[in-house]
């Protein structure tokens, strides 16, 4: 490793390269220093230009006894309280984040390959992979959001001016597939206790029971959407042709995944009223107490 | 000590720039001239501990604006603007319950610039909170992930989860209705989370509602832990930019 290391620094063709880089560099100081400076000074000057026109929001103290209708939170975690109104809390408040940071910081490690560093999208296809990444992801959100808020129904209902079906209630929304099946009263409450044996270890007994219809909509549904989607989408370039590398695949997902996460983030933000009722924004109105 | 390469000095104009950047005070502090000469352009970066987190040279496409945006560099200056403006808020704020709302209104009224510093720290710590996530996705498009600079990425996602932190943190401080909610509503998604949610959300808040332990608890993270951890991942973020070998570029 170390001989062979001499030796490549010995061919002339590396020198060659070493004295050709040393022509490309520039020094720090003054070129990048100065964009630098340049670069903080126009924030410092935008951002005390904004800090003056536009002051910071502050509404009455705080009364724990009044509460907001709707309450948010900031905005970079409206994403995640817009999932809450699909899923189980659980799952949008704690399990899919986690997830989403795990998978964000492991990306280094499912991609190894030195290809393509240091240059914006430098694979063949990746401007092309990237657009369809956030077109998938974009369009593919705002779909499932429009699905919840029962677009098709309202849709149809202004197409044909009569109802929706009452035997298709079920597909309202998701939440409708709980609601209007009807589920045997047994499915709705399993009792887990005589799997659970938690008593055999000295510990109570954990009263859980397990809700089929709720199971599916909660968790099964939201799991498997948010699993499926992104396979479906590799598969589809894998078949196609569109992604070959590793790097192809990952520069497709992660659009998406930056194009679900504004989305989410903008809907939360400008397109939820009161009750978190999705509206277009300029029918949402300031929260009331 | 690093000797300085000094012009031959003839005219006035000479001997009054020797008198006022080669003197015996000045180069006690700078160690090189001013920094006129190639020679002394490197030294004043190789010598001053600040400059010292760049190369004394930089490839000619690392310059261009299009290349990083200056992303990382401006979240950086945005935490070093919060942790001045954050300071000076200090002066002013206490919190406690009874306080904390009363201090805002007169920061609002009462203290000169008081209102500026206020709104400054607050689009500051919003526009860092974007340009860390931007900064993210321009690593990403880059490539500078890829090897051997995958270890950074890791820390630079536990920055950005740290960002994420202190501004939640700090949205509580204000003690108005905005903040208790939204750290209400922030706090009860840890919450759900099954077996450990409970836990933890009771560890953060002091309780079980947002009250005066929580807020005791987010200032504290908020000016003292948070900072002090950010600032640890960051010398460590940008050591191993230079221990990497710079800016990632095509091989």
């Amino acid at each position: 490793m170390v001989a062979a290391a001499q030796e490549t620094a010995e061919s002339p063709a590396v020198r060659a390269k070493a004295r050709r880089a040393r022509d490309e560099e520039l020094l720090v100081w003054p070129d990048l220093v100065f964009v630098e400076f340049i670069a903080a000074m126009v924030f410092l000057l935008a951002l005390t230009a904004l800090s003056i026109t536009i002051d910071a929001p502050l509404l009455d103290r705080a009364n724990p006894a009044v509460t907001p209708n709707p309450s948010k939170a900031p905005w970079y975690f409206l994403n995640l309280q817009e999932l809450l109104l699909h899923m189980d809390p659980a799952l949008a408040g704690v399990i899919v984040p986690t997830v989403a940071l795990v998978a964000l910081g492991t990306i280094p490690y499912y991609d190894q390959s030195h290809e393509g560093q240091g240059e914006w999208l430098s694979t063949p296809n990746a401007w092309r992979l990237m657009w369809i990444g956030t077109a998938v992801g974009s369009i593919g959100s705002i779909l499932l959001i429009l699905f919840d808020a029962s677009i098709h129904v309202r849709i149809f209902e202004g197409l044909t001016h009569g109802k929706w079906p009452v035997a298709l209630n079920f597909i309202r929304t998701t939440r409708s597939l709980q609601n209007d099946l009807p589920w045997p009263a047994s499915m709705r409450d399993i009792n887990l206790d005589p799997f659970l044996r938690t008593d055999l270890l000295g510990l109570p007994k954990l009263g859980l029971s397990l809700d089929i219809p709720g199971l599916i909509v909660a968790q099964i549904i939201p799991v498997s959407t948010m699993i499926g989607l992104p396979i479906i989408l590799s598969i589809v370039l894998w078949k196609t042709g569109e992604a070959k590398t590793r790097r192809d695949h990952m520069i497709a997902q992660f659009a998406g995944f930056i194009a679900v996460y504004v989305v989410l983030t903008l809907v939360g933000t400008a397109f939820r009223g009161q009750g978190m009722e999705l509206l277009p924004p300029w029918l949402v109105k300031p929260p009331v107490s | 000590m690093a000797t300085t390469e000094r012009p031959e000095s003839r005219s006035m104009g000479d001997r009054l720039y020797d008198a006022l950047f080669h003197n015996y005070v000045w180069r006690s502090i700078f160690r090189s001239g001013y920094p006129n000469t190639p020679r002394n352009q490197m030294l004043v970066v190789a010598t001053n501990v600040f400059l010292h987190l760049h190369p004394t040279r930089i490839h000619r496409t690392h310059v261009k604006i299009t290349h990083t945006y200056c992303l990382g560099g401006l979240s950086f200056f945005l935490f070093l603007g919060l942790t001045i403006t954050g300071v000076l808020l200090m002066f002013y704020y206490v919190p406690s319950v009874e306080r904390a709302y009363e201090d805002i209104l007169h920061l609002e009224t009462d203290v000169r610039f008081g209102f500026l510093m206020r709104n400054l720290h607050r689009w500051m710590a919003h526009g860092m909170v974007i340009m860390v996530l931007m900064h993210m996705m321009r690593v990403f498009y880059t490539g500078a992930y890829k090897p051997p600079r995958e270890f950074n990425w890791v820390v630079g996602v536990v920055l950005l989860v740290l960002t994420l932190l202190l501004s939640f943190t700090g949205y509580l401080l204000p003690w108005d209705q905005l903040a208790f909610w939204a750290i209400t509503v922030g706090t009860n998604m840890v919450g759900s989370a099954p077996v450990l949610g409970p836990p933890n959300k009771f560890a953060l808040i002091g309780g079980f509602e947002v009250g005066p332990n929580a807020l005791i608890r987010f200032y504290t993270l908020h000016v003292m832990g948070l900072p002090l951890l950010a600032a640890t991942f960051m010398a460590v973020h940008f050591w191993r930019i230079r221990r990497d070998g710079g800016l990632a570029r095509p091989l």
